[in-house]
């Protein structure tokens, strides 16, 4: 269980976060939405190690996360992406995919050089399970291009791949369909789901009401750092302080389209 | 004649050794560590030293290797605090610091006038079965050299490092710590200068302060530049190219009237022209970093 308590950040003067209270139980998939610079990414970053919250705790599973650094977070199995997904240049598609896996013996320098067997054997698991994993993610044809040239939605897909290299518990997502078409959009959303399905908790910051409403049974809604409402997707149309959020003027608005009603 | 030839080549041996140890700090890591000359002078005074006290020569590279390691997990340790440019101009002082104690503690490492009459391997083989033997030892622990350095490149420890230099935020969110990977690859790259410091001292018998400053390290850098940042071959032809242009301008007074004194500076001359031909024409370099082929089918 993942739990934020009173989590507050600022940066200078301006305060980006306050007393954000926010719950996940294991295995569900919950959205994160707001306006653009309401503080989604910065949230995330702070439930990820990237950043220290300035107040607040932030457990996960009764350990508390807010004084670890961001590869400890990983390393207990919580792993995030990022809203700008890069990618190195000088690295195989299949390379990459490596870089997210568990490899004691390979990472092991001296140790490493010495058993070449044991290290061969080590990365053959871990080619076995990227390729199925780029199979998943519709990206088997590219595994020799260098990573770094993958078209924006295609490094979306492939950091969500490098991602589940190691089976992640906690999965927090920084718009994964941003930039993507819809048919891949799509394609995503039910991916997300068989990964969940498999056991992963999964957090995700989206802009597209729709897809939130098809993948996330609760939406956490930020405005101005503040968490203004936690529910269904489906209640966030009756919400006013959601459509004020977003549109600036207490109007029934119908969020998912952002248009007026008659 | 074939005596400079096989000087030329063992030298050259000798100078691929420093350059596949800064090629993985470097070019695999992009860690631009200015100070690189201070660990070919730990494995250089560590052997003098050692012979000063009637060491047996192995005693002296061994000490040269782990007294290395611990200097660069020290450096890469300072890491943890500094951004990468302050980093650089930390570790050009550290050399230099280094350098400055080689001068004043004269009566560890004979000062100024530097250490001179150490005996080597092969120093009771005389003519050209000596020089040959040297050849021998330096052409086989570059290659050696060159083996480790490039499965270190292609495993995960490698591969980790490379995400880190072009993607470190990446690196991070997949576990991997990079101020810990950043020193330890400082202390593995540090001992394959300090084997190179030590085996030059050996075959010279002599070594002193000069050979400390840090134009050697740039001089590094450059062979780094000329065969191809990041890919240990190119380390190995880039100190081959520097070492034969070395070697070339010796005959250049044979046909131009230059004064003695100058000799070593038109070398540098030369080296510089051939760095901006390279910048300008060819900035990866002879051998440019490739993508590494994964094997598939295990
Ligand atoms: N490192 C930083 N230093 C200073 N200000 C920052 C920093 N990171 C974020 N901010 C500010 O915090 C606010 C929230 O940014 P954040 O990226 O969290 O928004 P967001 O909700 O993810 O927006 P978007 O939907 O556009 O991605 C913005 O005003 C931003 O300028
Ligand atoms: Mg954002």
């Amino acid at each position: 269980m993942f739990i934020s308590r009173g989590v507050g950040k600022s940066f200078g003067s301006v305060q980006v976060l306050r007393d954000v209270e926010l719950e996940i139980e294991p295995g569900e998939i919950v959205g994160l939405v707001g306006p653009n610079g309401s503080g989604k990414t910065t949230l995330l970053n702070c439930l990820s190690g990237f950043l220290n919250p300035d107040a607040g705790t932030i457990e996960y599973d009764g350990t508390r996360l807010d004084r670890l650094a961001d590869w400890q977070v990983s390393r207990m199995g919580i792993r995030r992406t990022f809203q700008t997904a890069s990618q190195p240049m000088k690295m195989s598609v299949l390379e990459a995919m490596l870089c997210g896996a568990a490899l004691p013996i390979g990472s092991a320098p001296v140790r490493g050089l010495f058993r070449r067997k044991a290290r061969a054997a080590e990365q053959a698991a871990a080619v076995g399970k990227a390729l199925e994993l780029l199979d998943f993610l519709s990206l088997s044809h590219m595994t020799e291009e260098p990573a770094g040239r993958l078209s924006g939605g295609q490094k979306k897909l492939l950091s969500l791949g490098v991602a589940l290299m190691t089976d992640p518990k906690v999965l927090l997502l920084d718009e994964p369909t941003a930039g993507v078409n819809p048919t891949l959009r799509l394609t995503i959303a039910d991916r997300l789901k068989d990964i969940n399905a498999n056991g992963t908790t999964l957090l995700v910051i989206e802009h597209d009401m729709g897809f939130i409403g098809r993948m996330c049974e609760r939406v956490y809604v930020l405005d101005k750092g503040s968490v203004i409402a936690a529910c269904r997707p489906d209640e966030l149309k009756d919400n006013p302080r959601v459509v004020e959020a977003y549109l600036g003027a207490p109007r029934p608005v119908h969020v998912a389209t952002g248009v007026s009603r008659p | 004649m074939l005596d400079f030839a096989l000087y030329v080549a063992t030298i050259a041996a000798v100078y691929a050794l420093f350059a596949l140890s800064l090629n993985l700090q470097a070019g695999v890591t992009g860690l631009l560590n200015f100070g690189h000359v201070a660990f070919f002078g730990v494995g250089a005074y560590s052997s003098g030293i050692v012979a000063l006290h009637g060491g047996h020569w192995l005693l002296g590279v061994l000490v040269g290797v782990v007294v290395s390691s611990l200097l660069g997990a020290v450096i890469g340790r300072l890491g943890r605090t500094l951004a990468a440019d302050y980093w650089a101009i930390v570790t050009l002082a550290v050399a230099e610091c280094l350098r400055l104690v080689v001068v004043n503690e004269g009566d560890l490492t004979g000062g100024p006038q530097g250490i001179s009459g150490i005996a080597g391997p092969f120093s009771s083989v005389s003519g050209l079965a000596g020089s040959l033997s040297w050849l021998v030892l330096c052409v086989v622990l570059a290659a050696l050299a060159y083996l480790v350095a490039e499965t270190l490149t292609g495993m995960q420890f490698g591969r980790v490092l490379r995400l880190l230099r072009e993607e470190p935020m990446l690196a991070a969110s997949l576990g991997h710590n990079i101020t810990a990977e950043k020193t330890r690859v400082l202390a593995v790259a540090a001992p394959i200068a300090a084997v190179g410091g030590s085996v030059y001292t050996l075959y010279i018998s002599y070594i002193g302060p000069n050979q400390l400053l840090p134009i050697e390290t740039f001089l590094v850098f450059t062979m780094l530049i000329i065969g191809g940042i990041g890919n240990n071959r190119g380390a190995v032809f880039g100190a081959l190219v520097i070492q034969l242009i070395y070697a070339g301008s010796r005959f250049l007074k044979d046909i131009f009237p230059i004064p003695d004194q100058s000799a070593s500076s038109v070398r540098l001359l030369i080296v510089g022209l051939v760095l901006t031909a390279f910048l300008m024409t060819r900035p990866e370099g002879l051998f440019a970093e490739k993508l590494r082929r994964i094997d598939v089918h295990q």
